[in-house]
């Protein structure tokens, strides 16, 4: 009895999708662009979140310390640093490195040779470059370095300030996000409207056929289900064509967001690979109890059964 | 089998459909409400198979009392009450066959009962040989007793028939009293609504008037007397 009301309940769903196909489509772009919109969010959360963190890759301090400071102070202030927990990684440049480094670098150039030769001994002290974890821990890591253990053995602190980019790029991002949500927002009240209307006027449509089918003893299970079904169907569709179009729109952009951030491929296919399930199932989990909710909405107040 | 207990159906804001009414159908009785337009004979109908509830007093059928049937309860009624209309009311995009078929597919009865009950009760209506035709393409006569076929697919133990002669020429009414006689006789309780003078009058059976919504005569053998 149930399987066989279940396979009339989805003739009729289909028969209803058919019948009023052109309603269908206008309901099917509507859910389609409000998918769109939530896509582009995720899409610029994903890009942004990996802006943020490339400029953080980038971001360190350089530590210099005196040719004549010595190797405990290095090392405390090594041992120091490591041990903060905003501190990502600290790299240790010893004064023959630094030398090697200068002297590679200058390879080419005689004045700077011979200047070396004169002055005779490594007139490098060691360094240390320290990266965070934050460009916010920045701060906590300049005052780490005042430290009385090996406050007076550092010569300079290099550090340029990121922290306006960071800031900038967070803020940008989220006046982008905020618009994005508030242009969602608009999308589904109109796939809303439609959707309430889709069936209002399916309602009206087949009142003839809903009125016989209470007559001749439908139940109003029986009444209802076609129409939820029917939504549940539209909200299925509108997500496999929003897949058609994400897909192969990621794959065209991948690139192009490559050449952003020196020639990385970025990794967004694989991100939406890998939780393309989550993604993609809470999408539709939502837009089919938005459409639910609204058919309901749509029938407690058209269909008096 | 029916039994109407003081029954009253006011509209707001204050419009009498029935008033007081109290009577009694027994089981396989063919009976008759007569009266003029807006008497209360379709609002009596609709009380029947609770497309309207009573505003006072209690209605039973079969014992069932339906006087606050719950909506979830109304189905179960409607496949114990056969109902005919004045209009027909058969769906335009399906043929006869499909027409009677739905009212079984919609309570969820497997397609082989289906397939077995169909064709016997077109063969009661007699027009097995019209199973494949839409009712556009179908008389009145025909397509009223398409309606009566439907109407008995679920073996009602009461027809109530809402004038199903009032779109009819004589020759076509005379056959679909015919065929509401001839249903009553394998035991089936008919309630016929109508104003058709001749109709009544033929059956030479039990005859309810109504008048301003209330019951001013029942008659055991009774005729069209307005």
């Amino acid at each position: 009895m149930f399987l066989i009301s279940s396979y009339r309940v989805g003739k009729f769903a289909l028969q209803n999708f058919w019948r009023n196909f052109w309603l269908s489509v206008i309901t099917i772009t509507m859910l389609m662009l409000t998918l769109l919109t939530v896509n582009i969010i995720v899409v610029l959360n994903y890009v942004t979140d990996r802006a943020i963190q490339a400029v953080e890759d980038r971001v360190e301090v350089s530590v210099y310390f005196y040719a004549t400071s010595p190797q405990t102070a290095v090392d405390n202030a090594v041992a120091y640093l490591r041990s903060i927990s905003q501190v990502r990684n600290v790299q240790v440049i010893t004064a023959d490195e630094a030398l090697t480094q200068f002297k590679d670098r200058h390879a080419g150039d005689e004045v700077i040779t011979k200047s070396l030769e004169e002055i005779g001994n490594n007139p490098f002290g060691p360094s240390l470059v320290v990266k965070a974890k934050q460009v916010s821990d920045f701060d906590l890591i300049l005052e780490a370095l005042e430290n009385p253990q090996f406050r007076d053995q550092i010569r300079e602190k290099d550090f340029s300030n990121y922290q306006d980019i960071v800031a900038r790029i967070k803020d940008t991002t989220q006046r982008i996000r905020m618009f994005g949500l508030a242009l969602s927002g608009v999308f589904l009240f109109i796939a809303i409207l439609i959707v309430f209307n889709t069936v209002r006027m399916s309602l009206f449509i087949h009142r003839e056929e809903i009125g016989i089918m209470k007559l001749v003893g439908a139940s109003n299970g029986f009444v209802r289900s076609p129409f939820l079904l029917e939504m549940i169907l539209l909200s299925l569709v509108a997500l496999v064509a929003t897949l058609a179009i994400v897909y192969p729109s990621l794959a065209a952009l991948e690139p192009k967001f490559g050449y952003y951030f020196g020639g990385e491929t970025i990794g967004l296919i694989d991100y939406f690979e890998k939780n393309g399930w989550e993604i993609f199932g809470l999408q539709f989990v939502g837009l089919a109890a938005l459409t639910l909710i609204s058919t309901g909405l749509a029938m407690r107040k058209y269909l008096k059964v | 089998m029916i039994s109407l207990k003081h029954v009253s159906k006011i509209y707001p804001p204050n419009v009498v459909g029935v008033e007081a009414i109290s009577l009694h159908i027994k089981p396989g009785e063919f009976v008759s409400i007569v009266g003029q337009s807006g008497t209360g004979k379709s609002t009596l109908a609709k009380l029947l198979f609770a497309e309207e509830r009573p505003t006072r007093g209690t209605i039973e059928i079969g014992g069932w009392d339906i006087t606050n049937i719950r909506d979830h309860e109304v189905p179960l009624l409607r496949r114990q009450i056969g109902v005919v209309f004045q209009d027909f009311k058969l769906l335009q995009k399906k043929t006869v066959y499909e027409n009677i078929a739905f009212a079984l597919q919609v309570s969820g009865t497997p397609a082989k009962r289906i397939r077995d009950v169909v064709p016997l009760v077109l063969n009661i209506v007699n027009l097995s040989d019209k199973t494949d035709r839409y009712p556009g393409q179908l008389s009145g006569g025909e397509a009223q007793r398409v309606a009566i076929a439907r109407s008995l697919v679920h073996q009602p133990k009461v027809l109530v028939a809402d004038e199903p002669t009032g779109n009819l020429d004589t020759l076509n009414a005379g056959e679909i009293l015919d065929l509401l006689k001839k249903i009553n006789e394998f035991g089936t309780t008919v309630v016929l609504v109508t104003h058709d003078r001749d109709i009544v009058n033929r059956l030479k059976r039990r005859v309810i008037t109504l008048d301003g919504g209330k019951i001013v005569s029942d008659v055991e053998e009774g005729r069209y007397r307005l």
